[in-house]
């Protein structure tokens, strides 16, 4: 049965075209995967359906949910469409929730703002939606609060208010970007078996096909406005028809070529049984403080021209291990060397090895300050000289830096908000390379990007890592990018390293039941097709 | 659509003449200024020579705002008045933006350190006071004149300065750029002036305006009690307090000089708004 259809949908908004003319259907029980990176419209189309758009938006075309045309109907009509007939869950877990809110009363809420019960029979369709999405009374009481929830949990209670009316059609967008691979694992199980349970329509907008590939009944690649291809997912797979759906489909598994191994027997950065504490609040007002080991006792070394990946999901302690290496923030015990001098928090740590390391962090948005010019943005290492250059020669050397990393000199005089995220990292990578260090720490440095933009960066790192014979330490939550760039892996949990070796060796033949788990939750489109035709 | 392609936010001065709060509190905010500049050389009437024949005249083409009880032209009183009220507020915002906003920032800078808690608990401290009666115990102690109005009210605009550049820059402190400045070997000092503070200089301008309608407002409170500018120097609190007894004799002597007051200070709060509106880059976008 068709439970969504939309035809010739045209979207535009202040006179700039947004979508050109889709049409997909949604049929009852089926997961249709919207495909498409920033910009492609896919966002904008899960909009349309819900008619939440911004102002100055104008909308053509018919959406028509289970017959009845939604184009047609007035606000209050659609406020009774929303939530009880089509339910969303959106991407980020930790804004979608009421943080003041328990979370029994926002799942309740749905019920309640439809006119479906009482405040008690709401509580009750909430308990039971809870316990269906896998937050079981015992350890999840109504009266939890969000942040008491860990990123995963709060995306089950996200997927709860959206299911709580148990609607027709539920569209998620991205509802996994923003979590680590095995909580995103889970939930798309958990997706994928509530469609199952009650024959639901899941419109599944994401930008890898990584992600969808091992659960969508069909596909629809968004390109700009416009659909380039659509159909049933195993056909989408076995010959995509489209140039666009092949590109998508070769960057989501992206390997860089990687040149000989010219790693060198000497040490660059060494690691030894270092601790990093926090202190946590007092439990009660005399008690003394707690501690808490974000760090605990992690030891490993990064030999010259060697890239190392460092994997754990989000709170294992590496992003704090990355700024304890960096010399930012002080350690509680251990050692860390940079080509056999001490990094120390403290200011006297020489600038010659200060000079040594450099970092990319992950959001390209919030890694420039977005009132200096690029060339003051690339420069910025250039503190650590001991000698100011001369204007021109400053010059000289950032226009080399943006043209290393394919921008043009001529970008110096831009600012920030000109360029996209790709752009973006493009920079922070000349603003890494400018002083020539012998370490590069990626922290999560190509995570946010959409999947073409992050195969081109990954060849960047690679081709850079081979002419400049830097190290990298690749720090991510996703396995499969660092399996494409590194030599060695080391997989941390909970402060410590559980598994170390070389990368090949590592995904072939994992040893450590987390590194297992690790491996088989990391969306990749070849074993999702494989377990496809198992099943 | 690449995010290149985004419509670009106009520029911050055609986003300024597009918002009809600036635009109308700047042309309030002028009057007075180009009033009390214009008083530096020219008043209609001298306003120190008393002339008792002509007392509490109503507004006539003569005195287009009346005369008070000794004579004098009010409409040259309230401009000699705007003088004292735009100096005092001004020097006492730039007291509070002077030494509050360093302190914050070392501050932020220093978080969590001793430093932090002894400025912020300082700034708690200053805070849990009533400001004005603070200010009325300083003027009494060293004596009413417009410059201890000034200081005092100068003084209980630092902590404001100081809370607001701490709140701003701790937040941008998580930001990624500062760690890179970081990386760079920038230290807390550096970083605080070259990255943090054009960050933040939004909030502290459009605060200022705050603070400066606050300022004229506490120096016509202190005159009304008689503890701000002294006689013969004139001042719209002032003007209002001895006025107020003829309130039903001559009701325009307490007018203009209340008038004054309102629409400077809504003048100065409009421009405040419109520059809150238009500097914030997100408003701008969805403004337009």
């Amino acid at each position: 049965m068709t439970l969504l259809s939309v035809e010739d949908l045209t979207l535009s908004i202040n006179g700039s075209p947004i979508l050109n003319g889709i049409s997909f259907d949604l049929q009852a029980g089926n997961v249709l995967g919207v495909i498409g990176e920033s910009g492609s419209g896919k966002s904008m189309t899960a909009y349309s359906v819900m008619h939440l758009l911004p102002g100055g938006s104008e909308l053509n075309g018919s959406i028509r949910l289970k017959g009845h045309d939604l184009t047609r109907l007035d606000e209050a009509a659609l406020c009774g469409v929303r939530g009880a007939q089509i339910g969303m869950v959106f991407q980020e877990p930790m804004t979608a929730l009421n943080p003041v809110r328990t979370i029994g009363d926002q799942v309740a809420e749905t019920v309640e703002v439809h006119g479906r019960g009482t405040r008690r029979e709401a509580l009750q369709v909430a308990r039971r939606t809870l316990d269906r999405v896998g937050l079981p009374a015992d350890r999840f009481p109504l009266d939890r609060y969000p942040h008491e929830l860990s990123g995963g949990q709060r995306q089950r209670v996200v997927i709860a208010m959206a299911i709580a009316l148990q609607p027709a059609v539920l569209i998620a967008d991205e509802p996994t970007t923003a979590l680590d691979v095995t909580t995103q694992a889970q939930i798309l199980d958990l997706l994928r078996g509530l469609v199952d349970a009650d024959g639901m329509g899941l419109l599944m907008i994401s930008h890898d096909l990584g992600v969808v590939a091992g659960m969508a009944d069909r596909l629809a690649i968004m390109r700009r406005g416009d659909i380039v291809e659509a159909g049933p997912a195993d056909e989408i797979f076995e010959a995509p028809a489209h140039a666009y759906t092949r590109a998508l489909i070769e960057a989501s598994g992206h390997h860089p070529p990687r040149g000989p191994d010219r790693t060198r027997e000497v040490p660059l950065l060494e690691v030894r049984d270092v601790v990093r504490t926090y202190r946590t609040p007092r439990p009660t007002f005399l008690a003394p403080p707690g501690h808490f080991r974000a760090v605990d006792g992690v030891s490993f070394s990064v030999r010259r021209g060697e890239n190392v990946g460092l994997v754990g999901e989000s709170g294992c302690g590496k992003s704090t291990l990355t700024r304890a290496i960096l010399g930012l923030d002080p350690i509680q015990g251990g050692e860390i060397r940079v080509a056999g001098n001490v990094v120390d928090a403290d200011r006297r740590m020489a600038r010659a090895d200060r000079r040594r390391m450099q970092v990319v962090f992950q959001d390209p948005y919030g890694s420039f300050n977005p009132r200096h010019r690029v060339e003051r943005l690339v420069a910025e290492p250039f503190h650590l000289l001991d000698e100011p250059l001369s204007a021109g020669e400053r010059r000289r050397r950032v226009g080399a830096a943006l043209d290393r990393v394919g921008l043009s000199a001529a970008d110096a005089d831009r600012y920030i908000h000109e360029f996209s995220g790709g752009q973006r990292q493009r920079i922070a990578i000349a603003r890494a390379l400018i002083i020539e260090p012998d370490l590069i720490l990626l922290d999560e440095a190509v995570s946010a990007l959409d999947v073409s933009i992050r195969a081109q960066i990954l060849d960047l790192l690679a081709d850079l890592s081979r002419r400049l014979n830097l190290s990298y330490l690749f720090i991510s939550h996703d396995l499969s990018v660092v399996r494409a760039v590194t030599d060695r892996v080391l997989i941390m949990r909970a402060g410590r390293i559980v598994e170390e070796g070389a990368t090949e060796t590592v995904f072939r033949n994992p040893q450590h039941a987390y590194t297992r788990q690790l491996i088989a939750s990391s969306p990749d489109i070849d074993s999702a097709l494989a377990q496809r035709k198992i099943s | 659509m690449s995010e290149a392609d985004l419509p670009r936010a106009p520029s911050r001065f055609v986003a300024l003449l597009g918002t009809r709060s600036f635009v109308v509190g700047v042309l309030l905010s002028a009057v007075f200024l180009v009033g009390g500049l214009i008083s530096l050389v020219w008043t209609p009437y001298d306003v120190t020579v008393l002339a008792i024949a002509d007392r509490l005249r109503p507004p006539s083409p003569s005195h287009w705002f009346g005369t008070d009880q000794f004579g004098r032209d009010v409409l040259s009183m309230v401009m000699v008045g705007a003088r004292t009220s735009i100096a005092v507020g001004l020097i006492a915002v730039g007291i509070g933006v002077a030494l509050g906003v360093p302190l914050g920032l070392a501050a932020a800078a220093l978080r969590g350190g001793f430093l932090d808690d002894v400025i912020m608990r300082t700034n708690d401290l200053i805070f849990a006071f009533p400001s004005l009666v603070i200010a009325i115990l300083i003027t009494a102690v060293f004596g009413p004149g417009a410059v201890n109005a000034i200081i005092a009210i100068g003084i209980f605009n630092i902590p404001v300065f100081a809370r607001l550049a701490r709140g701003a820059a701790l937040s941008l402190w998580t930001r990624d750029f500062l760690l890179a400045a970081r990386v760079a070997g920038k230290g807390p000092a550096r970083i605080s002036v070259e990255h943090i503070l054009p960050n933040i200089a939004n909030l502290l301008i459009v605060q200022a305006t705050i603070q400066f309608s606050l300022g004229i407002l506490a120096e016509a409170a202190l005159s009304y009690v008689g503890l701000g500018a002294q006689p013969p120097v004139p001042s719209w609190g002032r003007m209002l307090a001895e006025s107020q007894t003829l309130i039903g004799l001559a009701p325009h002597v307490a007018l203009f000089p209340g008038f004054a007051i309102v629409l400077t200070v809504l003048g100065l709060n409009l421009t405040g708004d419109g520059l809150r509106d238009a500097l914030d880059p997100k408003l701008r976008r969805g403004r337009t």
